[in-house]
């Protein structure tokens, strides 16, 4: 009797978690369609389309921005992927020298507040020609998705193991050949999490773009504050709807791919 | 197979992480006062000691350290709570999974949105209070945002970090209880012991590194206090920005000074980590050696 009692506050519990997680959104769609809500209503006046109209009305640039900005996202997540893997696979399969630091260097950005280090970093970007440039932005994008691409390409790495790809090279095959075929393969659900992951931290910056970017590289996150910060409900409840909006579907996007993909390296194996 | 191989694998993060640390070494360098460009030569910690004895500095410093424990410690029981809600019942794929992502994939700036129109003072709790009688005016609404109470930003912080320590030791603790967890109670134990006594000590490691994440990114976070936070006194990054971009560049160092105040005391965070992990494995290991 105890234990049904205890069962039925944890599945209480869940329940509250999921409706305070979900109520904020539900009323961010409310106030994007609203164009009348004054005090003290609990529900708005009078709907209608303007602010997601204006939002991506050309003038706004809005959605030339959007599509900008899931592309340079897109990039640093792939890039992030490939990095991560190429450095987890040094580290879990290899020994070498200096192999305690590149450790140590693949955590080192979480503690490292993004703030603290576009800083310091931005008066080298200068000299260097990198500030207001898309490279720039894809470099510490880049920095700051790496230490979770690492983490989830080390995982499963360990968890693959060398011997299968050892025997394929054994029995003939190039080391290209028996990664691509034996071990890619495997590492496709690390992969999607990793660019899934990187995507979101890439798409969500916003301090180290504005000062990195220094406003030539507009990205959708760029866009979006300066409405919030003005406290405009309207239109950033639009701009915020259209943000979670596109990056769930960059998800479906990244998800059909990869089932794609390992649906393909099956049938070449038939 | 190829002993050139690691070193050409590791060539992208040795490129990275040189950059990294130039851009760390060289704020640093900032802070102690060297920066020719500006005519600043001389090396010297007074930066350091000047904010350490401005009251305005202090009180950011203050304000940032209690954000980030405040949040942090009520983040982490709630999350455990809600990691073993999620275990307990069955819970841990699925729609509700779903949910939980949702609130990981929305990102500050958007939380900043949906507290500004929820806890404003003409925001939907105002709005709900005014309904049932609770106040007459929106000015009796209290100021839960951009005031120094912080109320705010801390539940900014928590309703984002809640999902994330759930999400972040789900499957270790999902592991353990299906089975130590169920062993102990097909031995006898009632379900409250075995929590406390096997699922929720064997699931602390993760725990205790989403605690030291989640502690050392509100510290050093700027989109909520940004957004929501109030003219005085100022979170740590929000300050250190403000004075990066000061006109006169001379305050370029007092900025510098700030991030190296923010790196040490995230440091520190780690370090105490390090030691509590540490002493909590040699601990383990005499354990399973008797």
């Amino acid at each position: 009797m105890k234990s049904i009692n205890s069962h039925s506050l944890l599945k209480f519990l869940l329940y509250i978690t999921l409706f305070i997680i979900l109520v904020p959104v539900l009323i961010l769609i409310l106030w994007t369609f609203a164009s009348r809500w004054p005090w003290p209503k609990l529900l708005p006046e009078v709907y209608s389309f303007r602010s997601i109209k204006e939002v991506l009305s050309p003038h706004a640039n809005a959605f030339s921005t959007l599509f900008s900005s899931i592309f340079l996202s897109l990039t640093v997540a792939v890039l992030s992927a490939i990095v991560g893997t190429m450095t987890a696979r040094a580290l879990v399969l290899y020994d070498f020298v200096g192999k305690r630091v590149i450790d140590l260097l693949s955590i080192a950005p979480i503690l490292v507040p993004g703030t603290v280090f576009a800083m310091g970093i931005h008066i080298v970007f200068i000299k260097m020609s990198l500030s207001d440039t898309l490279l720039g932005v894809i470099i510490v994008h880049l920095i700051y998705t790496l230490p979770y691409s690492i983490n989830i390409m080390k995982d499963l790495t360990d968890s693959i193991g060398k011997e299968m790809e050892l025997q394929a090279y054994v029995l003939g095959a190039s080391p290209l050949k028996s990664f691509r075929f034996i071990t890619l393969p495997l590492l496709i659900p690390g992969l999607m999490s990793s660019i899934s992951m990187a995507y979101i931290i890439s798409f969500s910056q916003y301090f180290i773009t504005l000062l990195i970017g220094g406003g030539n590289v507009k990205t959708f996150s760029v866009l979006m504050v300066p409405f919030i910060a003005k406290g405009d409900r309207t239109l950033s409840s639009a701009y915020g709807l259209i943000f979670i909006v596109s990056t769930l579907l960059i998800f479906v996007l990244i998800d059909r791919v990869f089932k794609g993909l390992s649906f393909k390296t099956r049938k070449e194996e038939i | 197979m190829n002993k050139k191989t690691p070193y050409i694998l590791i060539i992208p993060i040795v490129l990275l992480g040189v950059l990294f640390i130039f851009g760390v070494v060289n704020g640093i360098v900032q802070s102690l006062g060297y920066i020719p460009a500006f005519g600043l030569k001389s090396i010297t910690l007074d930066y350091y000691i000047s904010i350490l004895k401005n009251p305005i500095f202090l009180d950011s410093l203050k304000l940032s350290l209690q954000i980030s424990i405040v949040s942090s410690i009520l983040a982490i029981i709630l999350g455990t709570i809600l990691t073993a809600a999620l275990v307990y019942t069955n819970h841990t794929e699925g729609r509700v999974i779903q949910v939980i992502k949702l609130a990981i994939l929305v990102p500050y700036t958007i939380v900043a949105l949906f507290l500004i129109s929820i806890l404003s003072q003409n925001g939907l709790m105002a709005r709900a209070f005014y309904k049932l009688g609770w106040i007459s005016s929106q000015g009796e609404f209290p100021l839960l945002l951009y005031s120094k109470n912080n109320f705010g930003i801390i539940l900014g912080y928590v309703w984002k970090e809640v999902p994330f320590v759930a999400y972040f030791s789900l499957s270790l603790m999902n592991s353990v209880n299906k089975t130590l967890g169920e062993a102990s109670e097909n031995l006898g134990a009632s379900k409250l012991k075995s929590f406390f006594y096997i699922t929720l000590p064997l699931s602390m490691p993760a725990i205790r590194k989403a605690f030291l994440i989640i502690l050392t990114f509100s510290f050093g976070a700027y989109d909520l206090p940004f957004l929501i936070g109030a003219t005085l006194p100022k979170a740590l990054p929000v300050q250190a920005h403000i004075q990066y971009i000061h006109p006169d560049l001379r305050h370029r160092p007092y900025a510098m000074a700030l991030n190296g105040l923010i790196l040490l005391i995230t440091w520190i965070m780690a370090f105490v980590y390090y030691l509590v992990t540490k002493k909590k494995r040699i601990k383990g290991e005499i354990n399973e050696k008797y």
